[in-house]
């Protein structure tokens, strides 16, 4: 693994000016290029928030997090950053309703540089790669909760980003539905080395990341480095 | 998909909606269309009644802008006549008069001079052209036989006169369609206005320079004096300028011009609501486009875009309804000639752009609030 630090958040705070919430106090977290890391806490720990404070999508009050050691914010487009960067999963995948799964997966190719047909066809192998090629032409009301997320998957990948950032994305699943997903971010770090920081309030979901970090009170209360999951099959099977 | 395709889809997958706010904006743009149209063509139709005749100079009381209460001593036409450069002179009396049993209130009513080169541009469908001695003798416009039901030698009551329609003829004009004439002097007698003229028409000879031509002898018909060595108190002006500075040209204009902006507030207004809730309803919709990495300026140009679609349909409707509606209106027995059939390409081009601004301006603010949204702010958004 590649011992780069990919993100760093430094003392990072969140305050939500309603009601004066502290979301986040004095979070310090390094990641890696290439690792699998899940963040856990129960609901209101401040993990979400850390989640979208990582991938840009808001601002701290306090802190900094660096990108590739460069400041978020001093990055002068970080829509630009965004979309080249990082995907995104979410948990109610947040797909638009009046497009098929083919167009839901080219939308964020938009910012990029690609014709209308080299979209089409990136998005193609993306929905072949999430094994939804067939079902590519369906809009997401005839897609099963499984099938759907899978689809916001393919979207997350769209633009080739190097960090995968997930909320949740098995809070809305069954559970063979959210195996297939954990699968899918399974195969994505293991063979394409993609640093992957996934939220969820889950055990069994985080125990699939090699590292976990626990948040309680928007503070990191624990940071449990673990085996990955090819050396724990192979150390339980020796 | 393409950019434009994914605007489409957002624009008609939410039917009910879009059709409304296209059926907003086509009527704003008709009533610009039909109203700007109608005063427009009226310009046209009257520029067109001395333009088709070759006229370059009228000449009326000094200061009437009111066409018809202008009132110039018949005998200036001799003076006028004998200027050099000036080839006809064709004095005019016009009054307005009602046919109440017709439903005709605000019908033209011509007086001209039996060997006047105005009759050269009619064309004799029914009966004869008036003759000098033809005294109780009116021609009807074909517009206006048709609404009175009347044809060629039968009467007609005239503001309590009895006359005889002589012949129904047809005009290269519609105006002049839905107008009678007849004999300046019956017309002088009938209004009460002896020797009394509205005014003068004046064709010049041909010159290279007929600018500087006309601008001579409107010099020199200024310049007029009566016997006694007093001013006339007349003007001749350049038939362009003249209607231009007509009253009831003016009016219309202004009358067309402000239905229209209230029209237009309208149709902004209704982009506007349509956009803002577009906007709110999607709110979740733009925060993950935001969130996967779309720039604010995509997302205003989105909904920007999206507002000229419904905007662009609604102007291609509401102009083709002002067409059908403008020829439709002139077969009202009511408008008597008043309305041309015709809708000027200038003013349907006008009518377009009006329709860009207004999709322009009732989409900016909806633009501006869907692209500050922050990401994470919509993502919560129920």
């Amino acid at each position: 693994m590649n011992e780069t630090p990919l993100l760093r958040a430094e003392r990072l705070g969140k305050v939500y000016p309603d009601g004066q919430v502290n979301a986040l106090v004095e979070v310090t977290l390094s990641i890696r290029c290439g690792e699998y890391v899940a963040l856990m806490g129960a609901s209101g720990s401040g993990k979400s928030t850390l989640l979208n404070l990582l991938g840009a999508l808001d601002r701290p009050t306090s802190g900094e997090v660096y990108f590739d050691n460069r400041p978020l914010s001093q990055i002068d487009d970080p829509d630009g950053f965004r979309s080249k960067k990082i995907g995104f999963v979410f948990q109610s995948f947040f797909l638009l309703p009046t497009l098929t799964a083919l167009e839901n997966v080219q939308i964020p190719m938009f910012e990029g540089s690609l014709g209308a047909r080299q979209r089409a066809a990136k998005a193609a192998d993306l929905l072949d790669l999430v094994g939804m090629k067939d079902r590519a032409g369906h809009r997401p009301g005839h897609l099963s909760v499984g099938q759907r997320q899978r689809v916001a998957v393919a979207r997350a990948l769209a633009n080739d980003p190097v960090l995968l950032l997930a909320d949740e994305p098995t809070g809305n699943l069954d559970s063979h539905s959210a195996a297939a997903v954990l699968d899918l971010f399974d195969h994505l770090h293991r063979d394409k080395g993609m640093t992957i920081v996934l939220v969820t309030h889950g055990q069994e979901v985080a125990e699939r990341a090699e590292r976990i970090v626990r948040l309680r009170d928007g503070r990191i209360c624990a940071d449990e480095r673990r085996l990955a999951q090819a050396a724990r099959q192979a150390a339980a099977t020796s | 998909m393409r950019f434009h395709q994914f605007i489409l889809k957002n624009v008609f997958q939410r039917k009910a909606r879009s059709a409304l706010t296209m059926l907003g904006v086509g009527i704003a743009v008709m009533a610009v269309v039909a109203l700007v149209g109608i005063a427009d063509g009226f310009e046209r139709s009257f520029r067109e009644l001395y333009e088709r005749r070759g006229v370059d100079l009228l000449v009326v009381r000094a200061g009437s802008s009111e066409h018809l209460s202008s009132s110039v001593p018949q005998q200036v036409g001799k003076q006028i006549g004998k200027l050099p450069g000036v080839r006809a002179v064709s004095p005019g009396l016009m009054d307005v008069v009602s046919f109440e049993q017709a439903n005709l209130t605000s019908v033209l009513l011509q007086g001209w001079t039996a060997d006047s080169f105005l009759f050269d541009n009619l064309t004799i469908l029914d009966g004869r052209r008036l003759r000098a001695d033809d005294d109780a003798g009116v021609m009807l416009g074909t517009i206006l036989a048709r609404n009175l039901g009347k044809h060629a030698g039968e009467k007609l009551e005239i503001a309590n006169g009895s006359f005889e329609i002589v012949g129904i003829y047809e005009s290269f004009n519609p105006l002049e369609n839905g107008s009678a004439v007849m004999l300046i002097s019956s017309l002088q007698i009938l209004m009460d206005r002896p020797n009394q003229v509205t005014g003068f028409q004046v064709v010049l000879d041909d010159a290279p320079d007929k600018r500087a031509s006309i601008e001579r002898v409107r010099h020199d018909i200024n310049a007029l004096r009566s016997p006694q060595g007093r001013p006339w108190g007349i003007a001749a002006t350049p038939t362009r300028d003249y209607v231009r500075g007509t009253s009831q040209i003016r009016m219309a204009e202004a009358m067309a011009w402000m239905t229209s902006i209230i029209a237009l507030i309208i149709g902004i207004v209704g982009v506007l609501n349509t956009m803002i809730m577009s906007v709110f309803e999607r709110t979740r919709e733009i925060g993950i486009l935001r969130a996967i990495g779309w720039r604010k300026s995509r997302v205003v140009r989105l909904i920007l875009y999206e507002s000229l679609l419904l905007s662009v349909v609604g102007a291609v409707a509401g102009i083709g309804s002002a067409v059908l509606l403008t020829y439709a209106l002139t077969w009202w027995p009511m408008v008597n000639g008043l309305i041309r059939g015709d809708v000027a390409p200038a003013v349907m081009i006008q009518g377009f752009f009006i329709a860009l601004a207004v999709g322009l301006l009732g989409g900016a603010y909806p633009a501006y609030r869907g692209a500050h949204l922050l990401p994470t702010e919509a993502l919560r958004h129920e």
